[in-house]
């Protein structure tokens, strides 16, 4: 693709690869095979000789391309046989690799918060008694619940104050976010250029469309 | 499309809406599979009642909640897996990666945001200004009671928020993004813009002084009942849920391209507030979304409601000071 190309890097956005195809079917023809993935709303493309080239312009859930937004698909003739050799590029890949970044950004933000406020309440608790810890009264269970069994609520004075160490966030949510992108990153990865390569194989092979390719 | 009367209304005229229960599919396969997917909702919601009225204190705790939440989940994914509604609404890896950064925008931004502005934070603000002593009643209700009661009470302000996003132009700005998913499944309710999950979290539920095991016992009743109205299982949902509470078949008649559907069907766990209120229509759909099914990026579904917000208002200004001629540009509709 023409353009601005990272060697090594780009490996976490861009998918390359092949498919063998049959050496006596025409370009114009293979292409016409792949219309399935590429006579969609949004979807751009043209093809000029061996090559082809699209662009993907926030296809449809179910768009069998979805995740590769634009690339080239072109025929490598090698011998007496033939490969399809196609470079897409996914923003969505891209984005899943980033999003762990933004999460952990939010688990920082988290702790930052918490610091910053912790300050400000040991310097407000200072000057100020604690006045108005009256003790809460011991709720009870009605007695349709104490008859079932229902356990019976806890003293409210007896809880310990954990959460006020611990302050008003919690940056877990942030770094189970993060790990969970980086996990469905990983899975992305291997398992979108594995049904790419299924549904072209899939797509070349036959001459009627493949709906569910 | 000639559509179907429902009360005073036409449903189905402008996209394919099935009115009716004798008309929605049915459970295919063997009997187990079907003994399964008629009773897996009822046994589930027993089975979550009964953990949270016998867990010990030290389980009872938000903790375990948010555990349960996620092995919930990837159960329920299985079972789109397994027994899917719709094959046109299969969870792809990218439907199921976007949906899972608002799942995570939920937990992480707007949860933070929500602890200073949110209904808490409100509550608090002005449990000082009444006598709220006068609710402890509540408290020597039964536990079930109670439950019932936090999760009806937070629904009906669900359901009139709802109903107020679809009925008036800038909270329908917030909520429009909501309605471009064009398919349903499991983590679709966190998709959209920030500003209208935060409205529609708003819940006067903490004003009244329940026993935190009765909170605990709705959020049981949340999960096992509103959970499924953006999921993509095949249920043969018995009569009586169906008639009580909200289904995955009365939210995709509400998320349907039909402009009269998309006016019903408000509630999140209880459709018998729109029963009361004359809003149900009974059925289901496939064909989901806005602009005949336009799919929303997560940039756009960030941007939208300012955006035409800010379009809407240069607008209504040119209109007024420029005159007619200016008012040319096309508005929205006003829900869906």
């Amino acid at each position: 693709m023409p353009g601005f190309t990272l060697p090594f890097v780009d490996h976490l956005w861009r998918v390359r690869g092949a498919v063998p195809i049959d050496p006596s079917l025409a370009p114009a023809e293979a292409f016409a095979r792949l219309a399935p993935l590429l006579e969609t709303p949004g979807t751009t493309f043209s093809a000029e000789g061996e090559a082809l080239t699209y662009a993907k312009h926030n296809p449809a859930a179910q768009d069998k391309l979805a995740t590769f937004t634009r690339g080239r698909l072109w025929i490598e003739r090698v011998g007496a046989g033939a490969v399809l050799r196609f470079d897409l590029f996914s923003h969505a890949l891209l984005l899943c690799c980033l999003a762990p970044l933004l999460f952990l950004g939010f688990a920082q933000m988290a702790v930052a918060i918490n610091a910053w406020e912790a300050a400000g309440t040991d310097a407000a608790q200072k000057t100020e008694k604690k006045a108005d810890e009256k003790p809460k009264p011991v709720k009870k269970l009605n007695p349709v619940d104490e008859f079932l069994g229902a356990p019976a609520p806890e003293d409210p004075s007896k809880k310990k104050d954990k959460k006020k160490d611990e302050g008003r966030h919690s940056p877990d949510e942030g770094y189970f976010m993060a790990g969970l992108f980086a996990l469905i990153y990983g899975v992305g990865r291997w398992l979108e250029p594995f049904l790419l390569r299924r549904r072209l194989r899939a797509l070349l092979a036959g001459a009627a469309p493949v709906a569910s390719a | 499309m000639a559509g179907v009367q429902v009360g005073k209304r036409i449903i189905g005229a402008e996209a394919p809406v099935i009115v009716g229960w004798e008309n929605i599919g049915k459970v295919q396969g063997r009997p187990i599979k079907q003994f399964v997917f008629t009773w897996f909702q009822p046994a589930m919601l027993l089975a979550a009642i009964a953990f949270w009225y016998y867990a010990p204190n030290w389980l009872a705790v938000a903790s375990t909640a948010i555990a349960i939440r996620l092995g919930w989940t990837v159960l329920l994914l299985v079972l789109e897996w397994i027994n899917p509604r719709y094959e046109s609404w299969q969870l792809t890896w990218k439907e199921f990666a976007t949906d899972a950064f608002y799942v995570g925008m939920g937990m992480t931004f707007i949860g933070m945001v929500d602890s200073y502005i949110g209904d808490g934070a409100i509550i608090k603000a002005v449990q000082g200004a009444f006598d709220w002593d006068k609710f402890s009643w509540f408290t020597g209700l039964p536990l079930l009671v109670q439950a019932v009661l936090i999760s009806m009470i937070f629904d009906f302000g669900q359901y009139w928020m709802h109903r107020a996003m679809h009925n008036w132009y800038p909270l329908w700005l917030t909520h429009a993004p909501h309605h471009y998913i064009t398919q349903l499944n499991i983590n679709k309710g966190a998709v959209g813009n920030p500003v209208e999950l935060f409205l529609i979290g708003l819940g006067i539920g903490g004003l009244f002084d329940f026993l935190p095991r009765a909170f605990l016992l709705a959020g049981a009743i949340g999960m096992t009942v509103a959970v499924y109205q953006h999921i993509n299982v095949r249920f043969n949902t018995p009569r009586w849920w169906r008639f009580i509470f909200n289904t995955v078949e009365h939210h995709s008649v509400h998320h349907s391209q039909d402009y009269e559907a998309t006016r019903s069907n408000y509630g999140g766990t209880w459709i018998i507030w729109d029963r009361i209120f004359g809003t149900c229509v009974d059925g289901e759909a496939e064909v989901l979304g806005m602009e005949g099914g336009r799919r929303m990026d997560i940039g756009e579904t960030m941007v939208f409601p300012f955006r035409e917000g800010w379009r809407s208002a240069k607008a209504t200004l040119a209109r007024r000071v420029g005159g007619r001629s200016a008012g040319a540009a096309p508005q929205l509709e006003p829900a869906e």
